[in-house]
């Protein structure tokens, strides 16, 4: 009973706060309702036993990913009356992307009720643990039987790494110059003074 | 099909009991002064008494500053650790169902992140200046 009314909450909310992401005018509270929207989902991994996804919602989307789309936000200095002045220019082509979006989901759902797509059948190797918590059985998957999608999760990770640093990192634009401590301290007063008697008449050799 | 919930639902409860307490006192805290005020308060606004005028000077410009692009640069190495520091922990409790081969491969993914590390160190990312 709490979980039906628990559940429609939660999808009340997340259906709420997505469509609000997408009508907000401004996109930093877009990107507001976006972590809203991640919270209630992160409730509805509950409900269906998932504690762990629902944990990794709230630490990586919220905390990390919604902070990103908030630095991109605030970095794209983005002009609102000069967005909304094409809108009427670019509403046909968004239409046509809508309608070929609108298209492929309807012929995948066609194809999929139409049985045309093998989806397979669980041969029970991935079968969850009994007695294991959600957790346990996450990692006993994910380090045993698909222990390479793993490292090859963690290559993709390194590459998004040194592709960022890449991309964004700027050398110091002119090495204002380095102290040298000990040569500073090295520097004797006969090295820099010079003391002359000009004879009158005649420059001094620098 | 029902499949039977591989967690007790119930260890839950007191924190769904917190969330409906924090968001019906947060909507009261909203929402009854601004009820009392509109109950009680006489409302004729008229263009004089909402310039700025009252309360300061007109805005010289947007309050959206334009961020540097470092700290872009910050928040993907923050997600990268954070999603390193994510996966270790199945790997903790799950170590004795894994074994050898399941050490190994964190091993290994620990590896692939620390080049990204000593790299990302190399090259002064982690600088600010």
């Amino acid at each position: 009973m709490i979980q039906t009314l628990a559940f429609y909450l939660f999808a009340a909310m997340v259906i709420a706060s997505a469509a609000l992401t997408i009508l907000a005018r401004n996109p930093v509270h877009s990107v507001m309702w976006l972590i809203s929207s991640f919270f209630n989902a992160a409730g509805l991994m509950i409900i269906i036993g998932a504690e762990f996804i629902a944990m990794l919602l709230v630490i990586v989307y919220v905390g990390a990913v919604a902070v990103l789309f908030l630095f991109i936000v605030m970095m794209l200095n983005i002009d609102f009356a000069e967005l909304r002045a094409g809108f009427m220019k670019n509403f046909p082509v968004g239409i046509a992307i809508a309608l070929v979006l609108l298209a492929e989901l309807v012929l995948g759902i066609g194809a999929y009720r139409a049985g045309a797509l093998e989806l397979g059948v669980p041969d029970g190797s991935a079968a969850p643990i009994l007695g294991a918590s959600n957790i346990e059985n996450i990692g006993a998957l994910m380090y045993g039987r698909y222990l390479f999608l793993f490292e090859t999760a963690g290559l993709i990770l390194l590459v998004a790494m040194i592709g960022a640093i890449v991309l964004t990192h700027r050398e110091q634009r002119a090495p204002r110059g380095h102290q040298n401590i000990a040569k500073q301290i090295a520097r004797q007063p006969e090295d820099a003074i010079v003391n002359t008697k000009p004879e009158v008449g005649k420059g001094v050799q620098l | 099909m029902r499949v039977s919930p591989l967690v007790d639902l119930s260890q839950y409860l007191p924190i769904l009991i917190f969330l409906v307490i924090a968001a019906g006192l947060s909507a009261a805290f909203v929402f009854l002064p601004m009820g009392v005020a509109h109950l009680t308060g006489a409302h004729n606004p008229n263009a004089e008494k909402l310039s700025e005028y009252e309360c300061g000077f007109p805005a010289f410009e947007d309050p959206r500053s334009q961020f540097d692009v470092r700290f872009y640069l910050l928040a993907m190495l923050f997600i990268i650790f954070d999603l390193e520091a994510a996966f270790l922990f199945p790997w903790a409790v799950s170590l004795d169902l894994t074994g050898w081969p399941g050490w190994i491969t964190m091993m290994v993914f620990l590896f692939e992140l620390a080049i990204g590390l000593a790299y990302a160190w190399k090259k002064g990312a982690l600088e600010w200046e």
